[in-house]
């Protein structure tokens, strides 16, 4: 496992100017003054750590570090479709999360995996190339070693760089990022205690590039007004956390070059 | 799966276009619905509801259990749904699984809520007995009858119907020492009316083209580029949002989408209401 401190990319925060002015005064429960437990803004997003080429026996595969939460994504293929399925002239995705059992804080709680994989393929498949790879399956294996809350964007970020490691012709880069309703305020990013107790969620999952939203769910309670808030404060981190992502696409390049 | 030819993709999609659509609908018009309560006596709550072809089921038991350790005070909900193969041969064993665990998800999300509670069509903390030990356990199952699109309106609409249907039994708990487990009294007479006020109606919004219809039929979803469901309660907040199809859309498609349907909601959830007294209040003159 790399060390956090070693070639950390810089923090992408948000700019608070999307905010219009006022800062949000922290209300939650029964805290007057509540701050994050990290010591993050409200719209600032954990530094991400991103590296290429983690597992050598993949045709492309990643590892992700965003604070608490790790994942490492593993891609095969394009190579034969299974045995009985039918001949189709478009490719073929699949894809699989697991969580290991020490991944969370009590063991073996990582159960909707089923969910999360549908998920997955739902957010990826807008943006890959079917058409390159007719009558062949791709494989795409999630591993979450550490769940640290906002474990599905981090998933599909690394998943979409592992895409692109593996050289899979994609349309754009899938940057996803989630945001947490509570009480009255917006938090980027949120840890696990945050999700807990969170009244609502919104997770997007976006090619920047083109605008696009791929993938979208939305939980609790809300409003019209805060749910552009949320969508405005996501696209743009989603853009920032894309060009971090276009970096360390680059770097094994530029070491090579050495 | 219907087949369809080149020349009726182009009518589907023309149609839409010049909103006209090949049953005769405008564009944001829903087929009739039909809510029947009460057709599964041996559950709690149950009700049956036809959305032009597409007919689901759904049934509420409760039984009691043991609330979970992170949230004593509440009740626990569990949603679940099945495509049965009499809808369509391909559901049959694994085949609908898929469909059934998105359906399910996306039920779940429009009628749970965030994971403090707030948001909640229904009030979890309502269905706790004796805190920290006891709790009603909810579990509402769906039953896809017949496929004709547009599953999870319906499947929305019958949950909000059976809830309104389900009675559950009053609890008389016997005082016990602190560490045993109280003895619990379920009179035979039912009361405890669930309050369906707070649950959400579920609009999904298909895009085919540059334009949304509101309830598809299966050939005109066969059509869609993506679909956007949304889950909006009385007072007009958004409970629940999902993205289902495979291309992607413009933010501000989704903002639009959103506010088509906050507007078509209100008169869903008016007729929806309408029609769950009508079907009430029709079982209780067949007794």
């Amino acid at each position: 496992m790399a060390g956090k401190g070693a070639a950390t990319p810089a923090t992408y925060s948000p700019s608070l100017t999307t905010v219009k002015g006022k800062k949000k005064p922290p209300i939650f429960a029964d805290d007057a003054n509540w701050v994050r437990s990290d010591g993050r803004h409200f719209h600032q997003c954990r530094p991400a750590f991103l590296r290429t080429n983690a597992v050598n026996s993949a045709s492309g595969s990643a590892y992700a570090e965003f604070g608490n939460t790790k994942v490492i994504v593993s891609v095969f293929g394009p190579r034969e479709s299974k045995k009985a399925m039918m001949y189709s002239d478009v490719g073929r995705l699949n894809c699989n999360v697991s969580y290991t059992t020490f991944a969370t804080v009590h063991r073996n709680q990582g159960s909707d995996s089923k969910e999360l994989s549908s998920m997955l393929y739902k957010a990826l498949e807008g943006a890959i190339i079917l058409e390159s790879f007719p009558k062949t399956t791709v494989d795409v294996f999630a591993l979450v070693l550490e769940s640290g809350g906002s474990d599905l964007p981090v998933i599909i970020s690394c998943a979409s760089l592992a895409l692109a490691d593996a050289g899979i012709l994609l349309y754009d880069l899938v940057a996803a990022v989630s945001v947490s309703c509570l009480g009255k305020n917006l938090v980027i990013d949120p840890i696990l205690e945050e999700e807990s107790h969170q009244d609502g969620s919104f997770m997007i999952s976006c090619m920047p590039s083109r605008n696009e939203v791929t993938q979208l769910t939305v939980t609790g309670e809300w409003s019209t007004p805060k749910i552009s808030e949320a969508m405005e404060l996501c696209l743009d981190a989603c853009s920032k956390l894309a060009k971090i992502m276009r970096s360390s696409l680059r770097e094994p390049l530029s070491a090579s070059e050495e | 799966m219907v087949g369809l030819s080149v020349g009726e993709k182009h009518f589907i999609k023309g149609g839409i276009e010049q909103d006209l659509r090949t049953d005769g609908r405008k564009r944001y018009t829903y087929r009739p619905i039909y809510v029947e309560t009460g057709v599964i006596p041996q559950a709690n709550g149950s009700a049956r509801v036809k959305l032009g072809a597409t007919d689901v089921i759904a049934s509420v038991k409760a039984e009691l259990g043991k609330p979970s350790p992170s949230y004593p005070d509440k009740g626990k909900v569990l949603i679940n749904v099945d495509c049965s193969p009499t809808a369509e041969p391909a559901f049959e064993g694994r085949g609908g699984e898929e469909l059934s665990s998105e359906l399910s998800v996306a039920l779940q999300r429009c009628l749970l809520g965030g994971k403090s509670g707030a948001g909640a069509g229904i009030d979890l903390s309502s269905l706790s007995i004796v805190e920290g030990k006891i709790c009603w356990d909810l579990y509402i199952e769906g039953l896809v009858v017949s496929s004709d699109g547009n599953l999870l309106d319906a499947l929305g609409a019958a949950v909000k119907a059976a809830l309104s249907n389900t009675a559950l039994p009053k609890v008389q708990v016997a005082s016990a020492a602190s560490d045993e487990q109280p003895e619990v009294d379920l009179s035979d007479e039912e009361f405890l009316q669930f309050d369906t006020s707070g649950i959400p109606a579920i609009i999904t919004l298909t895009k085919v083209g540059k334009h949304y219809i509101v309830d598809g039929t299966s050939e005109e979803e066969s059509q869609m580029s993506s679909a956007v469901s949304v889950s909006v309660n009385k007072q007009g907040r958004i409970c629940g949002l999902t993205k289902r199809g495979g291309a992607g859309l413009n933010p501000s498609v989704i903002l639009d989408m959103i506010s088509v349907s906050k507007h078509l909601s209100e008169q869903l959830i008016n007729k929806l209401d309408s029609e769950i007294a009508a079907a009430e209040a029709c079982e209780e003159d067949e007794f």
